[in-house]
């Protein structure tokens, strides 16, 4: 189970390392359709590990959910993926990015939260090296 | 940020004089913690079994900064779920609760109340208070019926036994 959660997760990754460039600027907020996560369910503005996040709520549950830091700069594009969905076939392809360039990319698992309350993998998507420690805490 | 919210489950009238088990706490506050890892690879009530004496309030405080909960009673007027608190107990439902967010429900009907978290019941985020203790008048055993429940939720239940054994089953932390 452990080993199809990473490889497909690891598809994932792949595929959205290829994906296409969103057009979205480098400060929050980006334009409609993205909205804050925070203000469409019930979550923290700012979500340790994830920073403050935006999403157009049609890409649901995917994403690219765009995430900023504390000063409003585009850390992270993250990506959420349903276990459930991934095993019964569902592929996500063609992903558009924040930003071209990508220094480093996690991927783990979630149990769920309000808005993918399936459990999903997360693909985390760095911009820069400083990203993940911008978005710790 | 503190956000009371409260709710008095009826129905245990006339109880309050009964003695309490050695290892079911006295009436009073029980302080319960939603929490979750850095990441959100599990989440868990804390404790997640409690044994408590008829009257006792208990309050859930979000203590996940990375994600919101909610204690909901397993009862057919909350979303059609199963019934799986005392007969004639009022269940409560204390919607999404914010990182530091507390909500409270005081419990007077002896029996097996069994809860969850809306968004990661799929996860095996339960809980099962035990109030009173058997041979209690109007005492009510937990449910045996499996009803709608997803597996990871029905096998996080701790046992009854265990609960009023140890007062208190706390799930063990992640490392």
């Amino acid at each position: 189970m452990l080993k199809q959660i990473i490889i497909a997760a690891s598809l994932v990754a792949a595929t959205a390392a290829l994906a296409q460039e969103a057009t979205v600027p480098t400060q929050a907020p980006p334009p409609a359709p993205y909205q804050e996560v925070s203000k469409l369910v019930d979550l923290p503005e700012f979500l340790p590990g994830l920073g403050t996040l935006y999403v157009d709520p049609a890409t649901l549950p995917a994403g690219p959910f765009l995430a900023y830091d504390h000063d409003g700069k585009l850390s992270a594009t993250v990506y959420m993926t349903p276990l459930a969905d991934l095993q019964g076939g569902t592929a996500y392809d063609d992903l558009p990015v924040g930003a071209p360039e990508v220094t480093s990319v996690d991927i783990y698992y979630n149990a769920g939260h309000p808005g993918v309350e399936q459990p999903h993998a997360h693909v985390v998507l760095y911009h820069d090296a400083d990203a993940k420690s911008r978005l710790a805490q | 940020m503190w956000t009371r919210r409260h709710l008095l489950a009826r129905g245990g009238g006339g109880l309050a004089a009964l003695a309490a088990p050695r290892l079911v706490r006295a009436a009073g506050t029980e302080v319960l913690g939603m929490r979750g890892s850095a990441r959100g690879e599990r989440v868990w009530f804390a404790p997640q079994g409690l044994a408590v004496a008829p009257g006792t309030t208990l309050r859930w405080t979000n203590r996940d900064p990375g994600n919101s909960h909610t204690t909901t009673a397993y009862h057919p007027d909350l979303y059609g779920r199963p019934l799986r608190i005392p007969e004639g107990a009022t269940p409560w439902d204390s919607g999404l609760l914010l990182p530091d967010e507390s909500f409270e429900v005081t419990l007077e009907r002896p029996g097996v109340y069994d809860y969850y978290c809306q968004p990661h019941e799929m996860a095996g985020m339960v809980g099962r208070i035990v109030v009173g203790q058997p041979g209690d008048p109007g005492w009510e055993e937990a449910s045996a019926d499996p009803g709608d429940l997803p597996d990871m939720a029905l096998m996080a239940f701790p046992t009854v036994e265990a609960i009023l054994a140890a007062g208190r089953i706390d799930e063990e932390e992640p490392t």
